[in-house]
């Protein structure tokens, strides 16, 4: 209860620090003061509700709803408090936490800079009173109590101390295939644990768990991360509301720049955490999968990047003597865009409008809030376009400028253009299941190959231009260097690696002319103004994270195999032999142990496979060998063991097939005839037909073995098939459409079935190079560091 | 006429139009009409539900699993999957298969099961 309490306060603190900046902004001198304070009581109550939802789940208090349905007490510290986010509610928390917590931050480097701070904070106060609406009490609070809303908890979370209550019974219902029993919470049943004087933290003793799948260290990191990133996208939205309401396009650009860079490192840096998530622990088999959750949060990265790179144009442009800024309308229009597709993606992922399409999306939330946050997203939008459309005469007439052909300048609008063609070309995709439809992963294979060359043409040639404009003589005297090193590594490339298609072969030379571009440049720069290399270092990363995506998304090899214990068998040029499995972690899960290579150079590769209680699935965890030129990738599939009682004995479904020497034995059903029913109750003989249908060598033949009945006496009657050289012995037969039978050999009756070896099916691929797609990040996230420094000291200025 | 307009429309309207021309090519439908399935030469989504009484086999030496669908209208396809039995398949209400219709059969690229959720059963209405 208390923490709705803060959690309203929070909202009101909002509401007034949103008006008292409001006045501030329209004259009033006495208000700053209030709306700071405002602000300040907002973020207070914003922490400490996260702290009593921490503490609340630290301390397992199950009467909350959200702490029931996303934690349990046995998790381990770390994944426990993750999940303080697990959910739709803990998670909006976490990113209104992010968003006061920047705010704070906002607040203190807008107050030094003249009369930025009521303007900017105006706009950041109605964000973070809008993130506020989302969480609060009508909405998607944490804090609701659990028997707000009747709903039907597993008896295996109540406390058996408590069974023998006699009121209980009236609350205890069993599911529909009576396998389960579950216990009715709701204000009824509540009141009576209360007349019986029960806490309810006494009461339930378990909460529903964190989903298997995130119980892991990333979930610990990923999260976090990209609601920080998305957090930060509303700064630059409000600095450029905040210029387009004093109508002055000049100071906001260097003051938002720092902001800019730092949000989009953070988001960038998350999205491939949870690329790397995907790929070295769920098994997904790769780093990025097109899946529209991925999609949505790379959307605003990407115009976040574009809109860098046009503001770095205004920057340039305008502090030049007489300068007057580039690309200001763009700028606004990129900066407000960013936000909203943020807002957008929230709304995709989290409405339910993707839950038939995505591998993770949100359950849906319900009607209210997939209203609200579609409200929020057409306010947004609403918001940016009118400040622009009432600003638009007097932008056009004072920012309209010709950029030469051969300038820095233009190049730049053009690497942001092409950036902001790849972020539509994915929201289309994205979007299409709203509609009922969608696209095939190729669709955004295929549209990035040429988005892809561009960008790496751009990056290179792009350091060749001069700002303002440059002469062809220039532009060919400094590429001489750059095409001759290009060619020969681009050859080197070719002939190791054998690339045979054309249009992978002109990515490739153009990521390696981007590489060698930069690196030249970081060479000359570097001894002179290691400042100014940020840019540098990150293009270099993504050139070299181009290459990677190259060399694994070309020459990713795939099979899948069976690994038969105690057999040798070379796949992708490793010898595998799987030895067999051990459990651990209380055996709750399974380490299946396969060796790779031979002799002394063994290493054993222990992929893990194991039942999760929570949703009752197979879960399945790959083990990668990193082998410097490529990743080793074994990800299990499942495991067989040889089911029947004894060595001799099987038992088969009807419909199932069998193999046995060299022959394919299905059973097909039974062959019950009419009269054998009434033959039955009278007492009187009858027989019942198992037919089998045995395919050898591709010669097919059907057979039949019988149960006889007379009297009391049941005999079997076996199915002898010589063209298989088998005979199928029937042992009994279960009407439900089983049959135990045993095989054999027609020439030699006493060679019965062998029980098979136990084997693990595994899907092994090798990902060449894709230590290049790591190393490419780490590269990004160093230039952004860098420049997110050079960026701030310029700020002061 | 302005080089950026120039640049930037360009690259835009080129990649409108390999957005365009991918899309008729790429494009997958639900479809819960399996009439409609078989006659389609584009990938589709259908959905349906597993034929219990036909089983399903697992080819362990080709690694094909397959089994029977049935759409709203009791119209049946056979699907064949390249791959293991997903997990759950057993206990699920509802399958969505992406692929194609091809020879007789529907070869999914991809099996989504949906099953009822441990917590979600649906609740009987009367007391025990």
């Amino acid at each position: 209860m208390i923490g709705n309490i803060f959690l309203t306060i929070a909202l009101l603190a909002g509401i007034f620090t949103t008006i008292m900046y409001y006045l501030t902004y329209k004259g009033f001198t006495n208000t700053i003061n209030k709306a700071r304070f405002g602000y300040h009581v907002m973020s207070v109550m914003v922490i400490v509700s996260s702290i009593l939802l921490l503490n609340a789940i630290l301390t397992h208090q199950y009467q909350y709803k959200y702490v029931y349905e996303y934690s349990n007490s046995d998790l381990p510290i770390g994944l426990l408090v993750s999940t303080f986010y697990a959910g739709q509610e803990g998670s909006f928390l976490l990113w209104t936490l992010f968003t006061v917590i920047i705010g704070l931050i906002l607040l203190e480097y807008t107050a030094k800079r003249g009369d930025l701070e009521q303007r900017v904070m105006l706009i950041y106060s109605i964000i973070s009173t809008f993130m506020l609406v989302m969480i609060s009490p009508v909405l998607k609070s944490p804090f609701t109590y659990i028997w707000a809303e009747v709903s039907y908890i597993d008896v295996k979370s109540i406390n058996p101390n408590f069974f023998n209550l006699s009121f209980l019974s009236n609350f205890i219902f069993q599911d529909q295939g009576g396998q389960k029993q579950f216990f009715q919470i709701s204000s009824e049943s509540y009141s009576q644990l209360l007349a019986n004087g029960i806490n309810i933290n006494d009461f339930i003793i378990h909460g529903k768990g964190l989903n298997p799948l995130l119980q892991n260290f990333w979930m610990q990191i990923h999260p976090p991360l990209l609601f920080v990133g998305f957090a930060m996208s509303a700064v630059p939205y409000s600095f450029a509301i905040a210029a387009l309401i004093k109508n002055d396009y000049n100071d906001w650009v260097k003051q938002s720049l720092p902001w800019v860079l730092f949000g989009n490192m953070v988001l960038g840096l998350a999205i491939m955490l949870g690329g790397y998530w995907a790929y070295g622990v769920l098994g997904w088999g790769g780093y990025w999968g097109w899946d529209p959750v991925e999609n949505s949060s790379l959307v605003p990265w990407l115009v976040g990047v574009a809109s860098i790179h046009t503001l770095l144009v205004q920057k340039r442009t305008q502090e030049l003597p007489n300068g007057k800024g580039r690309f200001v309308k763009t700028n606004l229009f990129l900066s407000i865009m960013t936000f909203v597709l943020v807002i957008y993606s929230t709304f995709l992922t989290r409405s339910g409008v993707l839950s038939d399409a995505s591998v993770h999306s949100f359950v849906a939330p319900g009607r209210i809030v997939f209203l609200f946050l579609l409200f929020n997203v057409v306010l947004f939008t609403g918001i940016g376009l009118t400040a622009i459309s009432i600003r638009w005469k007097y932008l056009n007439e004072h920012f309209n400028f010709e950029e030469d052909l051969l300038s820095r300048e233009l190049a730049l609008f053009t690497g942001a253009v092409t950036l902001i063609a790849s972020a539509i070309i994915i929201i289309f995709g994205t979007s299409l299941p709203i509609f009922g439809k969608g696209v095939e992963i190729s669709f955004y294979n295929k549209s990035h190959l040429p988005l892809g060359i561009i960008i790496g043409v751009l990056m290179g040639f792009s350091l060749l231009l001069r700002w303002k404009s440059t002469t062809k003589e220039e532009i060919i005297k400094s590429m001489k260097f750059p095409l001759i090193a290009t060619a020969i590594i681009s050859i080197a490339i070719f002939v190791t690696g054998g690339i045979s298609n054309i249009m992978l072969g002109v990515f490739t030379v153009t990521s390696v002319f981007a590489l060698i571009l930069n690196f030249e440049y970081v060479i000359k720069v570097i001894a002179k103004r290691v400042d100014l290399i940020g840019a540098y270092i990150a293009h270099i990363g993504i050139a070299v994270f181009m290459l990677g995506v190259i060399a694994t998304a070309g020459f990713t090899e795939k099979k899948t195999v069976d690994l038969i214990q105690g057999e040798t068998i070379n796949i992708l040029g490793q010898n595998l032999t799987f030895t067999g499995y051990q459990p651990f972690q209380n055996n709750t899960k399974y380490a299946f142990n396969i060796e790779v290579g031979d002799g002394n150079d063994k290493i054993i590769a222990k992929p893990v496979m194991y039942i999760a209680d929570f949703n009752n699935s197979l879960m399945r965890e790959p083990d990668i060998l990193n082998l410097i030129t490529k990743d080793y990738y074994i990800e299990p599939l499942g495991y067989n063991e040889d089911q029947s009682n004894d060595g001799n004995v099987v038992i088969i479904k009807k419909g199932e097939e069998y193999n046995y020497e060299n022959s394919k034995i299905l059973f097909t059903g039974f062959d019950f005839p009419q009269d054998a029913m009434q033959a039955m109750s009278d007492g009187k003989g009858f027989q019942i037909g198992a037919n089998f249908i045995v395919v050898t060598n591709g010669k097919t033949d059907s057979a039949q073995a019988f149960m006889k009945s007379e009297g009391s006496e049941r005999k079997f009657v076996p199915a002898e098939v010589p063209n298989a050289d088998l005979r199928i012995e029937l042992l009994n037969l279960d009407a439900s459409g089983t049959v135990n039978v045993k095989f054999a050999k027609l020439s030699d009756p006493n060679l019965v079935y062998k029980k098979n070896p136990p084997s693990l099916s595994v899907e092994v691929s090798t990902k060449p190079f894709i230590i290049l797609v790591w190393l490419g990040v780490l590269l990004m996230v160093i230039g952004f560091i860098v420049a997110v420094i050079r960026r701030t000291k310029e700020s002061h200025t | 006429m302005k080089n950026k307009y120039l640049f930037g429309g360009l690259i835009i309207l080129v990649f409108f139009s390999i957005m365009a021309y991918l899309f008729t090519q790429t494009d997958i439908k639900y479809e819960n009409d399996f009439s409609k399935v078989v006659t389609s030469t584009h990938t589709v989504k259908a959905t349906g539900a597993w034929v219990k009484s036909k089983n399903y086999s697992m080819d362990k030496v080709n690694n094909m699993f397959s089994f029977y669908m049935v759409d709203n209208f009791g119209k049946e396809i056979k699907v064949v999957y390249n791959g293991t039995i997903p997990n759950n398949f057993e206990s699920c209400t509802s399958v969505v298969v992406t692929g194609k219709y091809k020879n007789g059969n529907f070869v999914a690229s991809d099996i989504l099961t949906k099953c009822p959720s441990k917590y979600e059963s649906q609740m009987p209405n009367t007391n025990s």
